[in-house]
């Protein structure tokens, strides 16, 4: 599998979702759970199935403009990619 | 600190149309007069949510059996848990799965015994197979908003692991997210039966290299999780992730157990939900404490690096293999003890002969044409 293309609409695989309480929120999957803080959580809240990968992109480089734009673009590929591989994301 | 259980394995009944030889329920089996009730249930899921558990594994014997499933399911969803059914299919159709789905279940998880059929159905010990073939295809035909996540279960060993690659590839057809490789491990049934189940060392090579190629190719598309097996390991797994650390269980009876073999032990009396808070149970009761953390470990546990990674192996192991469960997991290549896992490998490997599938046209058949080989499980009263 290849990472997400700009036109894709990543979003929660089948059978996994979102969990926890409001500080502590958790995507909840077959026979585990991540915690999420920060800019993991802030990404997974948009892969929403409508918003593109290319629309994900530009909005946190927007909120994250001291950060270099295309070390935002690659973490965030890497991130989704390797969730991929788990079942947790697809897109 | 002592922190909150994670996840509830929910034995709900100990009824099973299947027989299957590796079935690690105990050979002492909870007796149906003595299932909890639907609401004893709906008060455990409650009292799990309150503790911050995450998940409920819904298992049993086949949890079809019950007639409720689908109300049990609600309530462990209503309590904020994820659920999970661990399920042979035998007694879901298309309509019924669509009732537990809308009831909230979250995933479902599949056995298969194997990709022949005649063999999947003398491991299972009945005609399972071809339902579900068809459970399957219709989990994967589901409509609608909410779409299941779906995995394979394949419990591997001496009698199929000749084939896994075949095996693996007829999974690949059935379109899960998962597959759980699993090697058998050695409690209740299939310790009765390990003789016919454990594999040779060239099976296990052989396979070790397949699942890898296997992971390689299906990556992004279907995600294998493999269980080694514990006899040829150098180290002992870290059974239940540590005893009463992360896990509950409780069997029909609603006895709470830190897992699945735990009744076994001499000289251990477990609580009841009947009688007991689960809070209460994962903190005071003298089960749950009685091997937590590192003080009831014998050398050479103690001084060694590894006891926070494997917690000394499984207690369970150590008692049916060794006689005593407060010493080293046997299965540990350090342990004094670990002769007796040496010697049944040996075993293993001295003879390689693989059965072949017996032909019957009933489950008796099917028993008394396979008595020098295996017991096949049997039922509670």
């Amino acid at each position: 599998m290849a990472p997400p293309s700009d036109a894709s609409q990543p979003r929660l695989a089948a059978g996994c979702r979102w969990g926890g309480t409001e500080e502590d929120r958790v995507i909840l999957f077959p026979e585990g759970a991540i915690k999420l803080q920060g800019t993991g959580r802030q990404v997974l809240e948009r892969c929403d199935g409508q918003r593109t990968f290319g629309e994900i992109i530009a909005e946190l480089q927007k909120q994250f403009d001291a950060a270099d734009p295309a070390k935002v673009r690659s973490d965030i590929s890497v991130f989704l990619e390797q969730l991929q591989k788990k079942r947790i994301v697809d897109y | 600190m002592l922190s909150n259980p994670l996840a509830l394995i929910a034995e709900v009944t100990h009824r099973c149309p299947l027989h299957c030889v590796y079935c690690s329920n105990p050979l002492e089996l909870a007796g149906t007069p003595s299932e909890l009730s639907t609401e004893e249930w709906t008060n455990v899921f409650q009292q799990c949510g309150k503790l911050g558990m995450l998940h409920a594994h819904f298992t049993g014997g086949e949890p079809l059996a019950r007639t409720d499933l689908a109300e049990l399911i609600s309530a462990a969803r209503a309590a904020g848990l994820y659920t999970n059914l661990i399920t042979s299919g035998i007694g879901l159709n298309e309509e019924r799965l669509q009732a537990l789905v809308d009831a909230g279940l979250d995933h479902i998880q599949i056995s298969f015994q194997d990709s022949r059929e005649q063999a999947a159905n003398w491991i299972a010990g009945a005609k399972a197979h071809t339902h579900k073939i068809e459970l399957a295809r219709a989990i994967r035909r589901q409509v609608g908003e909410k779409k299941i996540a779906f995995t394979v279960n394949l419990v591997v060993h001496r009698q199929n692991l000749d084939h896994l690659e075949e095996m693996i590839g007829f999974i690949e057809q059935l379109h899960p997210e998962r597959v759980e490789i699993a090697h058998t491990q050695y409690y209740g049934w299939a310790l009765a039966n390990r003789a016919a189940l454990l594999p040779t060392r060239a099976q296990l090579e052989k396979a070790v290299a397949i699942v890898a190629e296997a992971e390689k190719r299906l990556a992004g598309r279907i995600r294998i999780d493999s269980v080694v097996p514990d006899y040829y390991a150098k180290y002992p797994k870290a059974c239940m992730g540590g005893w009463g650390r992360r896990l509950m269980l409780i069997n029909p009876a609603g006895k709470v157990l830190p897992c699945h073999a735990a009744e076994v032990l001499p000289g251990l009396s477990f609580e009841n939900v009947r009688e007991k808070t689960l809070g209460w149970i994962w903190q005071e009761s003298s089960s749950f404490r009685r091997f937590r953390g590192e003080d009831w470990m014998p050398e050479p546990c103690r001084s060694c690096d590894r006891r926070t990674e494997d917690f000394g192996g499984c207690r369970c192991q150590a008692f049916l293999l060794a006689g005593d469960a407060t010493v080293t997991d046997p299965a540990c290549s350090l342990a004094p003890s670990h002769g007796i896992v040496e010697s049944a490998v040996r075993e293993a490997n001295a003879d390689a002969a693989v059965a072949q599938p017996a032909p019957a046209s009933s489950f008796v058949q099917l028993q008394n044409a396979n008595t020098e080989l295996w017991s096949y499980r049997t039922n509670p009263e």
